[in-house]
């Protein structure tokens, strides 16, 4: 029962605790080689813990810092500044 | 001298088949082209992704080229699963041989399209030289074309090592003959390495960095 409670708090801790994540597809990136800038770029923001790019499913996964976020347009300039177009899902 | 030597042992340790004339905002860019005749070096700094300040230098036929210059990108196609490039450059510089230094000037066209899988590519680089005395470089334009199909035999993602095959053929000044040279292309995070073996048997060593 004691271990039970512990493993319960411990997932609901890392729930809390856990920074919010955003999907945003990405068009154009295709090679890993050229899409290094968009995780240069994004890595430097305070906002952002980490960022994980996918070519397969044509994305980058970024996750914010406990209770940051940073708007659409703000992400959509950065790619752009990368040299791609950003699609958010429901648009 | 010194330039000349810092820019060959550069082009050694370093060495471009693929041309990125423009990167992503505030990208350094560090691409070299070698053969046993000839070595290009081009180190860019891009301002937007579609503009970058380049300097390009150029060793063919005991004549050096050195050129600064601009690179813009047209128009890029950024589709759902590839993408389309179109690239045009202009510079002036000098030539220098035996010595002496004339007036250079350069235009550069390149157009990629490249998949996951496919790639394809082309460069036509083009100087208009006021040097007439260098014997082996005769013309008063110099014209350079270069082709390139290439395939992924597999898919890689993001972190891995991303292997092409690549076939070059080239057409270099108003030589008839057009080279042909096989390529296999390494990259990984921020380099890129590639190794040819011409069907004269000549070698090519090609490299670039982003950073």
């Amino acid at each position: 029962m004691k271990v039970l409670i512990v493993t319960l708090s411990l997932v609901v801790s890392s729930i809390a605790f856990a920074g919010q994540e955003l999907k945003v597809g990405v068009k154009g990136m295709v090679c890993a080689f050229c899409a290094q800038g968009i995780e240069k770029s994004f890595k430097k923001q305070p906002e952002i813990e980490k960022i994980k790019v996918s070519l397969e499913n044509k994305y980058v996964l970024l996750t914010f810092k406990d209770g940051k976020s940073m708007p659409n347009e703000k992400i959509a300039a950065m790619l752009k500044d990368a040299g791609y177009d950003a699609t958010f899902e429901g648009q | 001298m010194k330039i000349t030597t810092l820019l060959l042992f550069a082009s050694l340790i370093t060495s471009l088949a693929v041309a990125h004339p423009t990167s992503y905002k505030g990208a350094t860019g560090l691409m070299s082209y070698n053969t046993p005749e000839m070595n290009e070096i081009l180190l860019t700094y891009s301002l937007q992704h579609n503009f970058a300040v380049a300097a390009f230098y150029l060793r063919d036929s005991n004549s050096e080229f050195y050129v600064p210059r601009l690179n813009y990108l047209v128009k890029r196609w950024n589709n759902e699963s590839s993408q389309g490039n179109l690239y045009l450059s202009a510079g002036a510089g000098v030539e220098k041989y035996n010595s002496e230094k004339y007036g250079v000037r350069l235009a550069e066209l390149v157009a990629d399209w490249e998949s996951r899988e496919y790639y394809i590519y082309l460069d036509h680089i083009y100087l208009n030289r006021d040097n007439e005395l260098n014997p082996n470089l005769v013309q008063k334009n110099y014209n350079h074309t270069k082709f390139r199909v290439g395939t992924a035999p597999f898919l890689a993602d993001y972190e891995d090592l991303n292997i092409w095959l690549i076939m070059q053929a080239e057409k270099h000044l108003d030589e008839k003959q057009i080279e042909l040279t096989q390529f296999l292309r390494f990259y990984v995070k921020n380099s890129l390495w590639e190794v040819g073996a011409g069907f004269n048997g000549n070698w090519a060593f090609n490299y670039m960095i982003h950073f």
